[in-house]
């Protein structure tokens, strides 16, 4: 805890959680987590299944509300306002399992990230020059992402490896201030991985990430910090390094991950 | 994928296809008053144009929003009620207000699309079978309405709205071309206008919503005011399929707007295909002709309605083609493209890559 407190004052979080919790009837999915991530700051949340990961995701963005606690983005008390305003206000948010809009194509699905985020939602009208611009920032985020081969193809038709990269071209595409993506790589083959890994790297630098990844190799190669849950709380925070040198976190999770990934400890 | 998915692709072969079936239709359409039948031009196309407008807003809602409204009937009959309060005088039910017909036209469009508005804010919180339940309560309320407020209806409803028509509409009696032209018309700019509006930013969010609700949230948009609007854009154009109705068929009962009606008019879009727009015609057009030229045949056993012919059509087309007409045609046009073999057309009819211009 006073290394998250020397951390915090570094600078004005952009993400700030105090004692926040969610239940699910008896179950404590998260329990009493603090949390400071400073502006343009890459973290990565690691945990074994269950730890909670996912749900916090949920919390701060807004698409489940928190049983306590206390959530500010941007400096702002978000923890009552829905996942709407949270989005407005900058954050963008890749899902577990993709959550596309299946029975659209795959530059309509980076185009309502873009729109979404921006004004005229309600616009019923086709505008040229208006959509042609937001239509070129799509196929940009989509060749960020490398999906832009499919552009007209309907998502519904994709494969998961072209699912996750849809989700990441919108998450990009939105030019989020808060980037929070959970577990990009799963079901990626190694040269996506690859290509995710230096995509996560050549990241703007005042974009700020949180990455929820059980692939060790990616996470502590792109984090700068690493929070690790169990059982819905935070055990322990700290650099890579120090999340490697620690035993708690080898008996709780790496014993089981990172052992297993012999090039992810090349890599550091 | 999902069934109602309707996606815009480049200029494909099909589309082609269409398109040349599509403008030959309208030539013969825009023609066939000329030297067509004076019962098909009045009974049949007209009705066809007038009942497919209304089962247009249905599909519009259906196809791009997911939502399957039950009260796309309440709404056009209140339009045309409301049209027949204010343009009739004299000793008519109703509140015979005399309104200039234009004047009473306008006002019958934007009280429907109002209570659209005020009927779409209160469903447009729920999805599935809450949303259809809702709307079902609509259709109810507005036939009890209509039935029991003598003021504004009465049983035997509102007569002589054709005898109040504006000039340029004429007496759809004596002069059925007028309303023939008028009808086509206005379906023409109501498809082209639903074509229109799910190209834009409000139409592809729309089908975003009816795709997963919860991420149009995380993406920032307000999902119950998007389900709200485009539940409001539909009960304008019930609205115009009213004030059509009101003309054509002179009179406005509750029954118009009774539960039999609010079925027939899901059966229509049904037939017709809840994929795709067109079939809103095409669904009319095949009730329409049954309803005229099958309600004499004898159905074994269970003897000769209309209710019993369009039944075991209904049950006929949702069995072989749950898409209804249209979604027969994509099939058809797929099984073409297969039994051809390779090449662009089998691709495209494959519904993935294909090469893509
Ligand atoms: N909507 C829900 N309703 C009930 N229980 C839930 C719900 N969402 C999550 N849980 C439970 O909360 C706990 C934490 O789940 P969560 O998905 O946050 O874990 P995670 O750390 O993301 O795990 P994984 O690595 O498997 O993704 C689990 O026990 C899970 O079963
Ligand atoms: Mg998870």
């Amino acid at each position: 805890m006073t290394e998250a407190a020397a951390h915090a004052e570094s600078a004005e979080p952009i993400l700030r959680l105090r004692g926040v919790g969610r239940r699910f009837g008896g179950l404590h999915a998260v329990s009493d987590v603090d949390l400071d991530v400073i502006p343009g700051e890459r973290r990565a949340i690691l945990g074994p299944n269950g730890a909670g990961k996912t749900t916090l995701f949920n919390v701060v963005a807004g698409d489940l509300p928190v049983t306590s606690g206390r959530i500010e983005l941007f400096g702002r008390d978000v923890t009552r306002e829905p996942a709407r305003q949270r989005a407005k206000l900058g954050l963008a948010r890749s899902y577990q399992q993709s959550r596309l809009f299946l029975g659209l194509s795959v530059e309509d699905n980076i185009f309502l990230a873009i729109v979404g985020v921006g004004r005229g939602h309600l616009r019923p009208v086709v505008l040229p020059r208006k959509d042609a611009e937001l239509r070129a920032r799509a196929r940009e985020a989509a060749r960020r992402a490398a999906i832009d081969g499919r552009l007209g193809d309907v998502v519904g038709a994709l494969a998961h490896g072209e699912h996750r990269q849809v989700a990441l071209a919108m998450a990009l595409a939105a030019e989020p201030k808060l980037l929070m993506l959970d577990e990009p790589a799963s079901g990626l083959s190694r040269g996506e991985r690859q290509l995710l890994t230096e995509l996560l790297l050549a990241l703007d630098a005042d974009i700020t990430l949180i990455l929820i990844e059980h692939d060790m190799d990616i996470a502590l190669r792109v984090a700068e910090r690493v929070t690790m849950m169990h059982e819905g709380r935070v055990i322990v925070e700290g650099t890579p390094a120090e999340i490697r040198a620690n035993q708690l976190v080898h008996d709780l999770y790496l014993g089981s991950h990172y052992g297993s990934e012999p090039e992810g400890g090349a890599s550091g | 994928m999902s069934p109602f998915a309707w996606h815009p692709r480049p200029m494909s072969e099909k589309n082609l296809v269409e398109l040349v079936i599509g403008v030959t239709l309208l030539l013969f359409l825009a023609v066939f008053p000329v030297f067509g039948v004076g019962y098909w031009v009045s009974f049949v196309l007209t009705q066809t144009f007038l009942i497919g407008i209304a089962a247009a807003s249905l599909v519009f809602l259906t196809a791009y929003g997911g939502m399957v409204s039950l009260a796309q009937t309440a709404l056009y009959g209140i339009s045309a009620f409301a049209l027949g309060n204010m343009v009739t005088k004299g000793a008519v039910k109703g509140l015979h207000l005399g309104l200039d017909p234009w004047l009473a036209v306008v006002l019958a469009i934007a009280i429907t699309t109002a209570i659209g508005l005020v009927f779409g804010a209160v469903a447009s919180r729920s999805a599935g079978i809450y949303f259809l339940m809702i709307t079902l309560t609509y259709a109810v309320i507005a036939f009890t309405f209509f039935g029991q407020v003598t003021q504004v209806s009465g049983f035997s409803g509102i007569a002589g709205i054709a005898d109040r028509t504006p000039a340029l509409v004429g007496d759809p009696v004596t002069q059925p071309n007028r309303l023939y032209y008028i009808a086509l018309v206005t379906a023409l700019v109501v498809y082209f206008a639903i074509r229109h509006v799910v190209r834009t930013p409000f139409g592809i969010s729309l089908q975003g919503v009816r795709d997963d609700p919860v991420r149009m949230g995380s993406l920032g948009y307000n999902v119950a005011l998007h389900r709200t609007l485009a539940f409001t854009f539909a009960a304008f154009i019930a609205s115009l399929a009213g004030v059509l109705y009101g003309w054509w068929n002179g009179v406005i009962a509750p029954d118009n707007v009774g539960l039999g009606a609010t079925v027939d008019l899901l059966i229509v879009a049904v037939i017709g295909g809840l994929g795709r727009v067109e079939g809103a015609w095409l669904g009319a057009f095949a009730f329409v002709v049954i309803n005229n030229y099958v309600r004499d045949v004898s159905v074994p056993v269970l003897g000769g309605s209309f209710n019993t012919v369009i039944g075991l059509i209904f049950l006929a087309i949702v069995i072989v083609s749950p898409s209804g007409l249209m979604g027969l045609w994509d099939r058809l046009w797929d099984a073409a493209g297969y039994r051809e073999g390779s090449g662009p057309r089998a691709a495209a009819a494959a519904g993935t890559a294909g090469p893509q211009a």
